[in-house]
């Protein structure tokens, strides 16, 4: 800063700065400018706005030249985001591909990454569960990581204020593990759903209670939604390719447009955080080094408060980056704990079968979402011998069925004579990955990436504990299919690489303690007071649950925090 | 948003993109003879039927050739071009060996026997030839605008989901237009 007149540093100067606009930085440009600050919201990507950038949201499946398949020489260019589920030929668009932005991998992993305005938020799977005091509790009861220095009622007005903003449907089911929210009707089950939970109430006596997905989607509008320009979903189950509804919840359809609307925002896109900048007589953060992606400029941007959002692993690179006399090991890194204790969840295995009853029944329509389970192991007492649990996804569905068989007016009229088919049933694990000093990120101290900051080294990898977890949740799976009356039941473990799950976190941990931690209760540096992380990065351990929603929630409780102690000359 | 309705016989919107008059030369994978020889196949494979009156369009009507080299060029490991246009070449060279005429010149049931033939066939291109011409014409048609607007109604917006539905009575025939 130095370097600059005093002019042009007035005009790059805002009262706060956001780093990063996917579904948490999405969350603090809207309080923060709904509380009257000028904000700057950084965007290493591209600008996505709502509907008009979303090429593909109205394409029929015929006006995709390959019917929605990946080009050999896209999969050819990038084998790590042709993992991703997501990834095809209609949402290619919104994902990072593999060289655009190298990083190291010392254990294989999957880094899926969504450069543009909106960030992930734009593809993500929509799962909002809130977590509970059986999660913050847990590292705290089972002895390992920290203590979290939050528990449930710290969040829980603020699960509230997100939820009605954002718009989740759901049911109250009144699960001490899975607290109720503010819920739009919730999504129907089918018929096998509805036996299935029903048969798991009477096996388990409501120890493994099967609910309906909560799912950030309009299921019935409320005028907060309508305000923000958005509409019922309409079940295309094509959400990934941005949906002109705004039927489900994205930074492009309600945060980032509601916080434009305050005439407080300032978005800046193509702006690739180098680092941020300290001020060692101020003792705080006081700017942005960014480079310009489009001019390669180096630029610096200042505020008086500095949210990091970047996503849980480019949150580490941009702070572990940022080195000072006072903080050459990464900003606000007295612990030396930068980078460490990252985890993710555990998502290698999946059980399939079929039902052989209820054909009188059948489905219609779509629904972009499916039945939950919550995590049931480990849950009031350690009973085996893995730590923590895993929730579960199910679905049930009928597909319809043809012959391909013979060839000519036959095979035609065989293709076109489509038969229902029989009930086919399935779930995926979601488990918890205990968060280790030895599953970490760094700086690679030679391979820089194009704007010549360094690549993250990533080395996190699964251990006996995941191993457990994944042979117990097949185990007591196939019981319950069996106890349904399911059969032709079929295990899988897919060994997929860590990072593909989506749900990387930590590194920037919470914690009470500044020796052990780098956050405190606030999500605020412990050692630079004006810097909070609200984004996976911030988080302690992982849960089992999807973590989006919990993000927003601190988000917004955090921002909450910041623009009070500004007003009390705090920060 | 627009839902494109009919089409019947002449070429639906979209494949009017990839006819050959249009479809750049780079995207060419087959000789204009090789093209027509597949289209003759694909139009074997699924042919342009009446149902009541009506014509059905078949594979070739509906520009599956095309669709099928485009999938071959991008998608498909190369080795799936060789198959391809060895495939065409085996066709012709099986027809001339059992009907002593190109197969283009076959009549209907003749060519059904070919292709059976070469479905059967331990040459492994012949093989190969017919699962991949077939699998991809069964996409290709299946996928089409026509197909999935007038036979299977596919619902771009269900708008809704229901989750406990009787399953109806009697299975429509999905052939006839409604």
């Amino acid at each position: 800063m130095v370097y600059l007149n005093i002019d042009a540093q007035a005009q790059n100067t805002y009262d706060a700065i956001v780093i990063g606009s996917g579904i948490s930085g999405g969350w603090a440009a809207k309080e923060l400018t709904a509380k009257g600050l000028r904000t700057l919201v950084l965007e290493r990507g591209r600008d996505v706005r709502h509907v008009t950038d979303y090429p593909t949201t109205n394409m029929q499946p015929w006006e995709f030249e390959h019917r929605g398949q990946l080009t050999r020489e896209v999969k050819a260019a990038n084998p790590i985001i042709s993992r991703c589920y997501a990834f095809y030929e209609g949402s290619e668009q919104f994902f990072v591909k593999d060289a655009e932005h190298p990083y190291v991998q010392e254990k294989p992993f999957d880094w899926i990454r969504g450069y543009q305005v909106g960030g992930k938020s734009l593809m993500w799977a929509r799962q909002t569960q809130r977590w509970s005091d059986f999660d913050f509790d847990g590292p705290a009861r089972d002895g390992f990581v920290v203590d979290w220095p939050i528990r449930y009622a710290d969040l829980a007005p603020w699960y509230s204020y997100v939820e009605k903003f954002a718009g989740i449907s759901g049911n109250k089911d009144g699960l001490a593990q899975l607290p109720d929210g503010e819920f739009l009707p919730p999504h129907e089950w089918n018929c096998v759903e509805k036996h299935f939970s029903q048969q798991m109430t009477k096996k388990y006596q409501n120890a493994r209670p099967v609910i309906m997905g909560r799912a950030a989607h309009i299921t019935e509008p409320r005028p907060i939604h309508f305000q923000q320009g958005r509409a019922q979903c309409q079940h295309r189950t094509i959400c990934e390719r941005g949906c002109p509804f705004g039927g489900y919840f994205s930074s492009n359809s309600s945060t980032i447009p509601w916080a434009a609307k305050t005439g407080k925002m300032t978005l800046r896109p193509h702006s690739v955080v180098h680092s941020i900048i300290y001020d060692e007589k101020r003792n705080k953060a006081v700017g942005v080094r960014v480079v310009d992606s489009e001019s390669k400029q180096m630029m610096e941007f200042y505020a008086r408060i500095i949210f990091v959002n970047a996503a849980a692993l480019n949150t580490n690179l941009v702070l572990l980056n940022s080195t000072s006399n006072r903080f050459p090991n990464g900003l606000g890194n007295d612990s030396g704990l930068m980078g460490k204790y990252v985890a993710f969840h555990n998502y290698r295995a999946g059980v399939s079968g079929q039902y052989d009853g209820l054909l009188d029944s059948t489905t219609d329509g779509r629904r972009p979402n499916s039945p939950y389970i919550p995590r049931f192991r480990n849950l009031h007492r350690q009973e085996t011998d893995f730590l923590r649990g895993y929730a579960a996804g199910f679905s049930a569905g009928r597909i319809s069925r043809n012959s391909q068989d013979g060839i000519g007016a036959d095979l035609k009229t065989n293709l076109l004579t489509q038969n229902l088919g029989g009930w086919y049933v399935g779930s995926h694990m979601m488990g918890e990955t205990i968060p280790k000093e030895t599953n970490f990120v760094a700086l690679d101290s030679a391979q820089k990436d194009p704007y010549g900051i360094p690549q993250l080294k990533i080395s996190v990898g699964y251990d006996d504990n995941d191993e457990k977890m994944v042979k117990d949740y097949l185990e007591q799976m196939t019981e319950m299919f069996t106890a349904a009356g399911f059969t032709n039941i079929r295990t899988r473990d897919d060994k997929r690489n860590p990072g593909l799950d989506i749900h990387e976190m930590g590194g920037v941990r919470m914690g009470k303690d500044p020796k052990t931690s780098l956050l405190n209760k606030w999500n605020q540096l412990h050692a630079v007071k004006n810097v909070f992380v609200t984004d996976g990065a911030s988080m302690t351990s992982t849960s089992t649950q999807n973590p989006s929603l919990t993000y927003m929630a601190m988000t917004a409780r955090s921002v909450d925090y910041a623009v009070k102690e500004m007003k009390k000359a705090n920060l | 948003m627009a839902i494109a309705v009919g089409g019947f016989i002449s070429l639906p919107a979209w494949a009017n993109g990839w006819n050959a008059t249009t479809v750049p030369a780079t995207y060419r994978i087959l000789s204009r003879q090789q093209d027509e020889l597949l289209a003759i196949v694909v139009d074997t494979i699924i042919p342009t039927t009446t149902v009541n009156g009506n014509d059905s369009p078949g594979a070739r009507a509906l520009g599956v050739h095309q669709f099928l080299q485009k999938m071959v060029n991008d998608c498909y490991e190369p080795d799936a071009q060789q198959t391809l246009t060895k495939g065409l070449t085996a066709t012709d060279v099986l027809a001339q060996q059992t009907y002593n005429r190109p197969f283009a010149d076959c009549d209907t049931a003749q060519r059904i026997e070919v292709l059976n033939r070469m479905s059967q066939a331990e040459e492994p291109t012949q093989k190969g030839f017919y699962r991949l011409v077939k699998g991809l014409t069964i996409r290709g048609y299946m996928n089409s605008e026509y197909v999935m607007t007038n036979l299977t109604h596919y619902q771009m917006i269900p708008g809704h989901y229901y989750g406990c539905v009787p399953v109806p009575a009697t299975a429509p025939s999905l052939t006839q237009p409604k």
